[in-house]
C-alpha cells in the first residue's frame, strides 16, 4: 500500500486506482500518515520549508493581534481563543436561532405561495392572456422585485399632472439631460 | 344661586369659543387674503425654492391686467430653465442637450399662488394659529402656522406680507417640526407697467425647441370592473383619473389623483406584465414617498408629497374585483 501511496505522491499513479487510494487514506489514519509523510520528505528534498507545528496557533495569535473590533466574528474569536466550538449551552443558542428563523422563513414563503394561488384562482379575461406566465408560475416571495428608489417615469407621471410649487422649477434628480 | 352661577360659566365659555372661532375665522381670511392676492398682485422678484437637497433661485413676473393673468420664472441656478403661465396653462421650457423640450403642465399652485381660493377643503383637515411676525424679503411679514389635524399630511408656516396680504415664505414641515421644503422671496416688489414684452422665453434661440414626446393623458371616468376603491385616507377626495402612457410601459396606466385641497397624490394602476416581477416596496425622498404593492393582477404604485402613512393608505384602499 505504502508503494502506492509514494507513487501518488510523486503523480504516478494510474487514474483508476486514485479513488480507491483516497478512500483508504481517508479511513485509515495509518495511510493517512504516510500520505502527509512523504509529502514532507518531498518537501525537504525539493528544498521547500515544511511549516511549523506552530504555524496555525502562530496565524491565530496574529489575527488577535490585528485591531478590528467592529466585526462580530472577531469578537466571537476573542472569546473563544481557538477554533475548537465546545458544544456547550451558550453556542446552542445561535443554532436554535437559526432553525427557528428558517422555519419562519418557510412558513412567509409558504404562506405568501398559498395567497397568491388564491388571488390567481380567477383570472379577468382582460388580463387573462397578461397573467398566463404568472398564472403557471405563483409568485413566491424571491419572485418579486423589492425596490425602494421611486420608478423616475411614475415621479415624472404625477408631477405632469399634479405638480408641486417645486416641481415647476425643480427638475425630478432622475431626469436625464 | 348655583343655577346662575352655571349660566354666567357657560356664557363665558360660549364667548370664549365664539372669541376662539372669530379668532380662526380671521386667520383663514388671512390666507383667503393670500391666496387671491397671488392671482390678483401684479409684482416681480427673485425666490429661493428648496426641495431635498436641491436649491435653486428663481426670477420671478407676474402680471394681472385685469382680465388675464400671466407669469415668467426663469430658473437661475443651474439649467437655464424657464416656466410660463397664463392662468392655469403652464409651459415649461426644459433645455436638453442640444434642444430645448416644451412641456406642458396644467396647474395653478406655481409660487407664490399656492394656497387654493376655495380653502373649506383644506379647513378639515388643517388647523390655522398666528404666530409672530418677521421681516421677509425686506418686507414685514406675519406668520400663520396651517396645521395638519392628523399624520396624513404635512404642516406648513406661511409668512404673509402685512401690506400687501401676498404670500412671502412658505414651509412644509414634518411631524417632527422638521422642514422638508421651501420656497421663499428674497427679493420682492410691485410693479405698475401692463407691458407684455417681457412674456416670451429666451433660451437659447439657436436651439431647435421641440414638444415633449411624453403622450397626453386622456380622462378616464368608466369605472373598472377589475378594481374599487375603499377607505380613502381621512381628507383625501379623488379629483381626477386618466388613463396614460408611462415611460417604459407597454399598455396604458389607469392614473387615478387624490388631493386634500393642499397635498396631492397619484395612484397608478396596471396589469402586472407577463414575465416581470411585480414591485413591492416603499421609501421617502425628501417630501415625497412612495408605496408599491400587488393587489390581485394588480400592480398598485402610490406616491405623492404626503407622509408614508398616506400613500399606504392610498394603496391598500385598493380593493381588486375578482
Amino acid at each position: 500500500m505504502t508503494e502506492h501511496i509514494s507513487a501518488l505522491a510523486d503523480n504516478e499513479s494510474a487514474l483508476a486506482d486514485v479513488e480507491q487510494l483516497m478512500v483508504t487514506m481517508q479511513t485509515n489514519n495509518h495511510e493517512a500518515e504516510v500520505w502527509a509523510r512523504y509529502h514532507l520528505i518531498g518537501d525537504v528534498m525539493r528544498g521547500t520549508a515544511p511549516l511549523s507545528q506552530k504555524f496555525t496557533q502562530q496565524i491565530m495569535s496574529k489575527i488577535e493581534q490585528e485591531p478590528t473590533v467592529l466585526s462580530p466574528n472577531a469578537a466571537l474569536t476573542r472569546q473563544t481563543s481557538t477554533l475548537q466550538y465546545t458544544a456547550d449551552a451558550q453556542h446552542k443558542m445561535p443554532v436554535a436561532w437559526s432553525i427557528a428563523a428558517s422555519f419562519t422563513v418557510v412558513m412567509l414563503v409558504g404562506w405568501m405561495v398559498l395567497q397568491t394561488q388564491l388571488a390567481h384562482d380567477v383570472v379577468p379575461a382582460e388580463f387573462a392572456q397578461v397573467f398566463t406566465a404568472t398564472k403557471s408560475t405563483p409568485l413566491a416571495l424571491s419572485e418579486q422585485a423589492v425596490t425602494q428608489v421611486i420608478p423616475a417615469a411614475y415621479l415624472m407621471a404625477h408631477q405632469a399632472s399634479a405638480p408641486t410649487a417645486s416641481s415647476y422649477y425643480i427638475q425630478s434628480a432622475s431626469y436625464s439631460e | 344661586m348655583i343655577i346662575q352661577r352655571f349660566i354666567s360659566i357657560f356664557l363665558l365659555a360660549c364667548a370664549a369659543l365664539s372669541a376662539q372661532a372669530a379668532s380662526d375665522e380671521e386667520t383663514w381670511q388671512l390666507l383667503q387674503k393670500a391666496a387671491v392676492a397671488a392671482h390678483a398682485l401684479s409684482y416681480q422678484g427673485i425666490f429661493i425654492c428648496q426641495s431635498g437637497q436641491q436649491s435653486k433661485s428663481v426670477q420671478i413676473k407676474h402680471l394681472f391686467n385685469g382680465q388675464y393673468e400671466f407669469a415668467r420664472n426663469v430658473v437661475l441656478d443651474g439649467s437655464p430653465r424657464e416656466v410660463l403661465s397664463q392662468g392655469s396653462d403652464v409651459v415649461i421650457y426644459n433645455p436638453k442637450n442640444e434642444k430645448v423640450v416644451i412641456e406642458k403642465r396644467y396647474g395653478n399652485n406655481m409660487f407664490p399662488a399656492i394656497l387654493p381660493t376655495d380653502l373649506d377643503a383644506i379647513k378639515l383637515s388643517y388647523a390655522v394659529r398666528v404666530a409672530e411676525t418677521e421681516r421677509v424679503a425686506d418686507r414685514q411679514a406675519q406668520i400663520v402656522l396651517l396645521e395638519a389635524k392628523d399624520n396624513l399630511r404635512y404642516s406648513y408656516k406661511f409668512w404673509l406680507d402685512t401690506e400687501y396680504g401676498l404670500l412671502l415664505k412658505s414651509v412644509m414641515l414634518n411631524a417632527k417640526n422638521e422642514v422638508i421644503g421651501s420656497i421663499a422671496f428674497n427679493q420682492f416688489g410691485l410693479i405698475s407697467n401692463l407691458d407684455l414684452d417681457w412674456f416670451k422665453p429666451k433660451v437659447d434661440a439657436r436651439k431647435n425647441y421641440v414638444m415633449e414626446d411624453e403622450p397626453a393623458a386622456t380622462t378616464d371616468t368608466n369605472a373598472s370592473p377589475h378594481w374599487k376603491l375603499k377607505d380613502l385616507p381621512a381628507g383625501y377626495v379623488k379629483v381626477d383619473q386618466m388613463k396614460r402612457m408611462v415611460r417604459g410601459k407597454a399598455l396604458p396606466v389607469t392614473h387615478v389623483i387624490f388631493s386634500d385641497g393642499l397635498a396631492s397624490v397619484s395612484l397608478f394602476i396596471e396589469p402586472i406584465e407577463s414575465g416581470v416581477k411585480p414591485r413591492l416596496g416603499h421609501s421617502v425622498v425628501a417630501n415625497t414617498s412612495y408605496y408599491a404593492s400587488v393587489a390581485g393582477y394588480l400592480q398598485i404604485t402610490v406616491l405623492g408629497e404626503v407622509p408614508e402613512a398616506t400613500v399606504a393608505k392610498i394603496a391598500n384602499a385598493v380593493v381588486f374585483i375578482k
